[in-house]
């Protein structure tokens, strides 16, 4: 599914009808619990899976208005309604952590947004884009009406992408191998160690730099843990 | 990462149980359950028993590993280990908690248990400090985690994650070449 969606990312719709077909609704809670810990655990901001969100966004109301029609007090309900709230935990912890991402690095976000090609997936969804736009304008704002216009004039503007702080792509991350990986090549940590490379085998689990292994994640052949 | 939301991914492991009362199969969006029929097991996510468990409406029946002897053998190997021993279940630590909380009744010398499990963890988790030690005074780039279970490595998570990147802070700003990014703070 991943290769079908690097390929072909910008016609998400297409896309979206033929996981209907080859998904089913628990690979796809699957697919949801795995962009979650990815998103938790990776230090930047990773694609959004908003095929993905919606899809899951389907079955919740699709299950919420069959239980509308449920008499109260059925059995079967109460179990649905639970299992309801815990992939709406799920997604919402998921799309708190892409905001709160996206509030972290705004500037930068924005500027790979920005430098991206056409018909590239986009990182962000329309309502995140708006979202991180909004908040830069807000930043901007609120910095001039505070600080920026009693400075001399000459210290009157900022430059909102040096002010805040890039992801570190280089902080460790646990992950765990979902595809067989051979030769990742490891660098040293100081100058008088050598570089060297290792396999990673499937099932196996590892902690390493997010830099070396960044690609993985969004192919999916390693999950964050 | 909040240990209750680990325990969340641990609810999702599938445990036996003994119902008292039928219902016919359950279609969840994660999968299809039962049916339930008086006195038959039948296997449903730790969530859903443990709700069952607490309206009184099953008896939970213990996974196979969670027994005395079993749980004595593993602390004996693992402390015999320098290594870490696979573990029966991924979710060992957080299943023997929400188990033992909730079901403590249904299972065979819980206290034991409770014990013995906690014994385990106490061995692992004195090996994890000891290697994470040696990781950081070492200043090694990789390491291999097998056998550590997701409750183990976030309660380290924090505090190594954290010092591993204060210590490449610090040293990338012995190397003015490679100071670029940490301007600003």
């Amino acid at each position: 599914m991943s290769d079908a969606l690097s390929d072909d990312g910008s016609d998400i719709n297409q896309d979206d009808s033929q996981e209907d077909v080859i998904m089913t609704p628990a690979e796809l809670i699957a697919k949801l619990e795995e962009a979650w810990l990815n998103e938790k655990f990776s230090p930047e901001l990773l694609e959004n899976k908003s095929e993905v969100v919606e899809c899951v966004m389907e079955q919740l109301t699709h299950m919420e208005d069959n239980l509308q029609r449920v008499k109260k007090g059925d059995a079967k309900a109460s179990v649905h309604r639970m299992e309801i709230d815990r992939i709406r935990f799920m997604l919402s912890s998921y799309l708190r952590s892409r905001l709160q991402k996206i509030e972290k690095f705004f500037p930068h976000v924005l500027e790979r947004e920005k430098s991206r090609g056409e018909g590239d997936p986009s990182l962000l969804s329309p309502e995140e884009f708006a979202f991180a736009k909004e908040y830069y304008a807000n930043t901007e704002t609120y910095l001039k009406a505070v600080a920026l216009k009693r400075m001399p004039p000459n210290l009157q503007t900022v430059d909102m992408l040096k002010a805040v702080p890039e992801p570190c792509l280089d902080s460790f991350v646990f992950l765990r191998v979902k595809e067989r990986q051979d030769n990742i090549l490891v660098e040293p940590e100081t100058d008088d160690q050598r570089e060297y490379v290792v396999d990673l085998e499937e099932g196996s689990q590892h902690l390493m730099r997010y830099r070396t292994i960044a690609p993985l994640v969004s192919s999916g052949a390693v999950q964050l843990i | 990462m909040d240990p209750s939301e680990v325990e969340f991914l641990a609810e999702k492991e599938t445990v036996k149980i003994i119902p008292n009362f039928s219902l016919d199969k359950i279609f969840l969006i994660g999968g299809d359950l039962g049916p339930f029929n008086p006195g038959l097991p039948v296997d449903v996510p730790v969530w859903l028993a443990l709700n069952l468990k607490q309206r009184q409406k099953c008896r939970v029946i213990p996974p196979d590993w969670m027994e005395v002897e079993k749980l004595e053998e593993m602390r004996d190997l693992e402390r015999k280990e320098d290594t870490f021993t696979p573990v029966p279940s991924p979710y060992y630590m957080e299943l023997t908690k929400l188990l033992l909380n909730h079901a403590s009744d249904n299972i065979p010398k819980a206290d034991k248990i409770r014990t013995l499990v906690k014994d385990i963890w106490d061995t692992r988790i004195a090996k994890l400090r000891l290697s994470a030690d040696s990781f950081i005074s070492q200043q090694e780039a990789h390491a291999k985690l097998d056998n550590l279970t997701l409750m183990e490595i976030n309660t380290v998570r924090a505090f190594l994650l954290d010092s591993l990147n204060c210590m490449y802070k610090l040293r990338s700003n012995l190397q003015p070449s490679s100071s670029k990014g940490l301007i600003d703070y």
